[in-house]
């Protein structure tokens, strides 16, 4: 009989083409709008590393005095010190971990083939790789004696690779990072993450970098931060020794805890790191403050989904809204009219299920053609929002899931649409009709 | 086989109460072609409607087939109207959109019997009605008479053991009409139950028993016809509540 249906609801679209086209616009514009929000929102939201994300923590440590007040939810600073980034990276602690922060350089050849580039570059621990799920194409992370010795070694990303050696092994090969040259020991594969949740500071939704060095040649090579430096005192910070050593917080810090009970270790650990701190009198604050938050925990405590998009999602959903109110007027004109024809097949022994049952069918058949026209509009638009920023390139597009869905909202909606005009047909009183035909 | 016992149907509005049947009795054999006569507005389609479980009726006693209509929820009904009743119209009531095939069988599809028994049923029937090569054609490429046909395949597709049929030939002209009604009474022959409403009296007085329909009451009397003279012979009579219509039939 489901068949049968289709058949009708076919029929009856080629019976009124008009009306129907107009149907499967209205809900074809809502879905596409609706989905494009939707999916920008789902690549905002969406767990950016399922298979780890509640094992990796990112550090807080509240070193500031007492009643020293910082915009986060409980006044702890995103990012830490130098001095506390090397304390903790250094930390005989068994957790894999990691200190970093953004910088950059002009990137050449020293030759005349390749113009030269301003390149951001993640200055880091060798670990950031593993932790993260950083694939290598060629080579490997550098050795913990390079990253000791703050040897000139680098590890690029397939994208740099591409543009520099033309996708060839570059292993071994040497670039230019301003005045230095660096040998590069690993390239790593193309880096498929929606939101930069290593680093929510920098703009949560920008690319990741493409250069990435030892967190050695912080100091080294004194580098500049690209990224954001804060403090809450007053201090003198003229050289960059001054810097390193300042209550300046600037570096993020992240470890992997594979346990509930490492968790716990690593919070006592954090606790006596703090409470040792406050002995030697850097702060007033008596009892260790401090935060330790999963990735997704640190996405939502920063707010990487901003109320503007939820919004936005809402105003969306409520353009389909009137859509569909657009849609249930014309199914009540369409299936009204048709009222004789239900007495007759109520007459011939339908029952009112039956009646049901086929107008649903013809309204499901309706949002599924909106929903795939929609997936098209939806298309369009996030190609449009691509084109207004990069910084939506990897954020305005539609996963698979998404396309799953918009079919399925298209259909719940239109059948929502068409649940009263079908009640109403199913109820006609065939009597009324078959004499008056 | 059909027993009605005082039916009632008042349709209510806020300011009017109209009786559209009152205290209506009947009873209706196997095999029996009755002709339902009497003025517009007496109750005729009403009573073929409630006989046909179309409507409900207000009070009183109707069984089909030893079943107990009244009790039936509104599915039951659809199941027992699909089995059982056989409707045809005066307006013929075919649906456009579906060829002759499509259209007999639509009581088929609810029955959910099997395509190759439909497709069976089907060409029988338009055989029989003289229409099988055109099962392809829609209904607005036939003419009133052979529209009426396809009504009466798609009403017989079923086996019903009833046949209601509502001024069946109300549309048709006089030779069309004829031709209609020699196929209801070659049916009724060959043992379906036919239940005519006509305002034309030379076609009731074609079938074997008629009964007259007045105010809303089987008014006067039930005639058998002899089908040597063709003359309407009282069966038994009621006390009758208009003179008048008495007259007419």
């Amino acid at each position: 009989m489901f068949t049968h249906y289709i058949d009708l609801a076919w029929r009856s679209f080629k019976r009124t083409p008009l009306v129907s086209i107009l149907m499967v616009l209205a809900i074809a514009v809502g879905i596409g709008i609706t989905m494009t929000s939707l999916s920008v929102y789902h690549m905002m939201s969406m767990d950016p590393i399922p298979s780890k994300s509640s094992k990796l923590f990112h550090v807080q440590l509240g070193t500031m005095d007492d009643g020293e007040e910082w915009w986060t939810e409980d006044s702890l600073p995103q990012q830490i010190t130098y001095k506390d980034a090397m304390a903790l990276y250094h930390a005989n602690t068994p957790a894999r971990k990691v200190a970093s922060m953004r910088s950059g350089f002009t990137v050449h050849m020293n030759n005349d083939q390749i113009k030269p580039f301003l390149e951001s570059t993640r200055v880091t621990g060798r670990d950031f790789f593993a932790m993260f799920e950083l694939d290598f194409l060629y080579g490997a992370t550098w050795t913990t004696q390079q990253e000791q010795s703050a040897a000139p070694v680098i590890v690029i990303s397939e994208q740099l690779n591409d543009k520099l050696f033309g996708g060839e092994n570059s292993i071994g090969k040497e670039i230019y990072l301003d005045d230095s040259s660096f040998q590069i020991v690993g390239v790593t594969k193309k880096w498929n993450i929606h939101t930069k949740y290593y680093d929510v500071t920098n703009g949560a939704f920008n690319d990741p970098e493409n250069v990435f060095m030892p967190i050695t040649q912080i100091a080294a090579m004194e580098l500049p931060s690209w990224g954001n430096t804060n403090g809450w005192k007053f201090e003198e910070v003229n050289t960059y020794q001054q810097r390193l050593t300042s209550e300046v917080f600037w570096l993020q810090f992240w470890v992997e805890l594979d346990s509930p009970q490492q968790e716990t270790q690593y919070r006592d650990y954090l606790t006596n790191y703090l409470t040792e701190q406050g002995k030697l009198g850097r702060y007033t604050r008596e009892e260790a403050f401090f935060g330790l938050r999963n990735v997704n925990e640190w996405l939502t405590y920063n707010k990487v989904v901003s109320e503007e998009n939820k919004i936005l999602v809402g105003l969306s959903f409520m353009f389909l809204i009137v859509c569909l109110a657009n849609i249930l007027g014309l199914l009540l004109g369409k299936f009204l009219r048709r009222a004789p024809e239900v007495g007759v097949r109520r007459a011939l022994g339908a029952s009112k299920g039956d009646i049901f049952k086929q107008h649903l069918v013809e309204v499901s058949m309706l949002g599924l053609m909106g929903g795939l026209l929609g997936i098209g509009i939806a298309q369009l638009g996030l190609w449009g929002v691509r084109q207004t920023h990069d910084y939506y390139s990897a954020l305005a597009t539609m996963d698979i899931s998404m396309l799953f869905i918009a079919p399925f909202i298209a259909i719940s909606a239109c059948v929502l649409a068409g649940l009263y005009p079908a009640w109403l047909v199913c109820r006609t009183t065939p009597a009324l009709y078959l004499k008056t035909q | 086989m059909l027993s009605m016992k005082n039916i009632t149907k008042v349709y209510q509005t806020e300011k009017v109460q109209t009786h559209a049947l009152r205290d209506f009795n009947l009873e209706v054999n196997e095999g029996e072609f009755i002709a339902v006569t009497g003025p517009s507005g007496s109750g005729k389609t009403t009573f073929l409607n409630i006989a046909g479980m179309l409507e409900n009726f207000t009070s009183g006693d109707f069984m089909l087939d030893d079943v107990n209509v009244g009790k039936l929820s509104d599915n039951q009904r659809a199941d027992l109207r699909n089995q059982k009743i056989g409707f045809i119209f005066q307006g013929f009531n075919l649906i456009p959109d579906l060829d002759l095939y499509e259209n007999v069988e639509v009581p088929l599809r609810y029955r959910g019997i099997k395509s190759a028994e439909r497709k069976r049923r089907i060409e029988d029937c338009l055989e029989k009605v003289g229409l099988g090569s055109r099962a392809k054609h829609l209904p607005q490429q036939l003419s009133g008479g052979q529209q009426q046909r396809v009504a009466i395949a798609r009403a017989l597709a079923g086996d019903p053991r009833f046949l209601l049929a509502d001024e069946p030939t109300g549309n048709l002209d006089s030779l069309m009409a004829r031709q209609v009604m020699e196929l209801l009474e070659e049916i009724n022959k060959e043992g379906a139950t036919i239940i005519m409403v006509t305002h034309d009296p030379e076609l009731a007085r074609r079938a074997p028993r008629n009964i007259q329909v007045v105010d809303g009451q089987l008014a006067d009397f039930t005639l058998y016809q002899s089908r040597e003279s063709g003359v309407l012979v009282p069966e038994h009579a009621n006390e009758p509540a208009d003179k008048s219509a008495k007259a007419e039939v």
